[in-house]
């Protein structure tokens, strides 16, 4: 009797958890789920008092808007393009850096680890000033390069410190075993370290990646034309170009947000790994 | 087998630490000319008046003028009170989600919340900002939602969330605080999950309530998670541009003038550079106090675990 009535108050208890989870999830995802639904539907269907949360009528009209315009298109190469190469640059330069504190002691380690530290802290809007003016002086004004150059300053730091505690916590015994078959370090490093560090190169590379494909500041600051704009600048012009278009809006947004969603949902145990220990550590 | 020689002997000392320098500086160059150089440029550009081509030096005018405007100490009220609000805000919700988590529920449903209350945190700021002006719109679905709680009655009483002055800085906050709370609740929750269940066992033995354990066992295990988590929350919030410029530029009439977006306009819209710099230079003043604690608390905790 008692086991049993236990049974049912711990079976109460866990239906009322996930009903109070599933009322937090509702709540906290009804703006994402409003912009999917939104653009789905035609543009007279959008704002209505009281709002109708299922379609009236269901069209792929604003998908097909954006999938057709050569001028949207080009905003997703370029945010991809850069984002890419940006992650690249930063797991490449993160990675030497990175190890290079993780195995050995040198003077100026200890101020190095702290500026890195202080780097995450820093107001990008601070840099803004700067940058603007060095991109225009070097002729790099309304240029992809410039955003590439700008995104390593706050990727390459976080990149160096998350992947210099993973090495950390690698057995340096892997390395010496291969140098004493003849390896170089630098080989030992390309063949054995960067080998084994697959969970950490592809958490460090997505949280990369994810920082330079959201970034607005500087993306509005050095760059001008429709043809080297990047997906949050795009959005952001839509806004002033076509006020009333939302459901063009919503379907470009949706289409910017969905690879980033897919790739975290698979891959969150690695960026969460890693920005813990980033973080945290 | 030379090589296993040279890591392990004091004899070619030189040797290996250059070897450390080929690693490292490539990486510092870089970080030097993006990062040391600009800030050293801010710094002077802020005792300069003038433009992009032809400037003077004014000594401190800059800053003593900075003093006196009422809009910078509007905007560092309005900075703190997003940054307060948001941070508390994420702690609210972040800790709560993380407990509920945490119990022992299904884990394939503990993977399927955690992936999709995150989402929220993958949207860029602007996308964001997009979805919550939609929202906020005069005839949006926050008061279509409330017309139909009975709260507005609808014809001719809609809110203007972004565009009354009164109620906009608000409005931004809100939507920080619903971009910004999956942050809080992963690393809480990786936190939780550290804490081993032995401890909670011990304490339910010994006859502890689970009210007490919470107390006892979580939130001092939690605390150091918290603290760092907290301190980089209020530095991140205290320097946040995007959703805040997307929505409202920081208007109408500085309401939801925040010193980012002071900055900005001063320097892209008023074009008086000098002046920008003064108020960036502050600001980096400012958050240096936040990152020290950081950065003092990070040590800790580093010679802590070792």
């Amino acid at each position: 009797m008692i086991k049993s009535s236990y049974r049912v108050q711990r079976k109460i208890s866990r239906l009322t958890l996930y009903a109070v989870l599933l009322s937090f999830g509702i709540v906290l995802l009804l703006p994402v789920a409003w912009m999917v639904t939104v653009s789905f539907r035609p543009n007279v269907e959008v704002l209505k008092i009281p709002p109708t949360w299922i379609p009236e009528k269901f069209t792929f009209d604003s998908y097909k808007k954006v999938l057709t315009n050569l001028r949207y298109l080009r905003c997703f190469w370029n945010s991809y393009f850069v984002s890419l190469t940006v992650t690249l640059l930063a797991l490449f330069f993160g990675s030497l850096s990175g190890y290079g504190l993780a195995r050995f002691n040198f003077r100026g380690k200890r101020a190095l680890i702290l500026f890195l530290l202080a780097t995450q802290t820093f107001p990008l809007v601070l840099l803004s000033l700067p940058y603007f003016q060095v991109v225009v002086k070097l002729g790099l004004y309304d240029n992809l390069l410039s955003l590439i150059l700008v995104y390593l300053s706050f990727c390459l730091p976080f990149s160096i410190l998350m992947l210099r505690n993973y090495f950390q916590e690698l057995p340096i015994e892997l390395e010496e075993a291969a140098m004493v078959d003849g390896c170089t370090r630098l080989g030992a490093l390309w063949r054995v370290t960067i080998r084994i560090s697959f969970p950490a190169m592809v958490g460090t590379g997505l949280y990369t990646f994810l920082l330079a494909w959201n970034e607005f500041l500087f993306a509005m600051i050095v760059v001008e034309s429709w043809s080297n704009r990047v997906l949050t600048i795009a959005i952001y012009s839509l806004l002033s170009e076509f006020v009333t278009d939302w459901t063009t809006m919503m379907s470009f947004s949706a289409l910017a947000s969905l690879p980033i969603i897919i790739a975290f949902i698979f891959l969150q145990k690695y960026v969460i790994r890693g920005m813990t220990m980033g973080a945290i550590k | 087998m030379v090589e296993t020689g040279i890591l392990r002997s004091n004899k070619f000392f030189t040797l290996k630490k250059m070897q450390a320098y080929f690693f490292v500086l490539p990486g510092i160059i870089i970080l030097l000319v993006l990062l040391v150089y600009p800030l050293i440029q801010v710094m002077v550009l802020s005792f300069f008046q003038g433009n992009l081509l032809e400037r003077e030096f004014i000594g401190l005018s800059n800053y003593i003028q900075l003093f006196s405007d009422p809009v910078f100490w509007k905007a560092l009220l309005q900075t703190s009170y997003f940054t307060i609000n948001s941070v508390i805000f994420h702690f609210l919700i972040g800790l709560s989600l993380a407990l509920i988590l945490n119990q022992h529920i299904n884990s394939n449903i503990r993977s399927l919340f955690r992936g999709f209350l995150i989402i929220p945190w993958l949207l860029a700021p602007t996308v964001a900002a997009m979805i919550w002006i939609l929202i906020y719109n005069p005839f949006g679905m926050l008061n279509g939602l409330l017309t139909s709680f009975n709260l507005l009655s609808g014809r001719g009483q809609s809110i203007n969330w972004i565009g009354n002055p009164n109620l906009s800085l608000l409005s931004v906050t809100v939507v920080n605080i619903w971009r910004g709370y999956p942050f809080t609740m992963v690393m809480l929750l990786a936190a939780l999950q550290g804490i081993p269940d032995e401890l909670y066992e011990a304490a339910r033995i010994d006859g502890a309530s689970p009210i007490k354990s919470f107390f006892y066992i979580t939130i001092p295990a939690l605390k150091g998670t918290m603290f760092t988590v907290g301190l980089l929350d209020i530095i991140w919030t205290f320097r946040h541009f995007d959703i805040i410029f997307a929505m409202t530029g920081g208007g109408p009439m500085n309401s939801s003038e925040v010193m980012t977006t002071h900055i900005y306009n001063l320097a892209f819209r008023s074009l008086k550079w000098g002046y920008a710099a003064a108020e960036a230079v502050i600001m980096f003043l400012v958050m240096l106090i936040f990152s020290t604690f950081y950065i003092r608390n990070l040590k800790k905790g580093e010679t802590g675990n070792d």
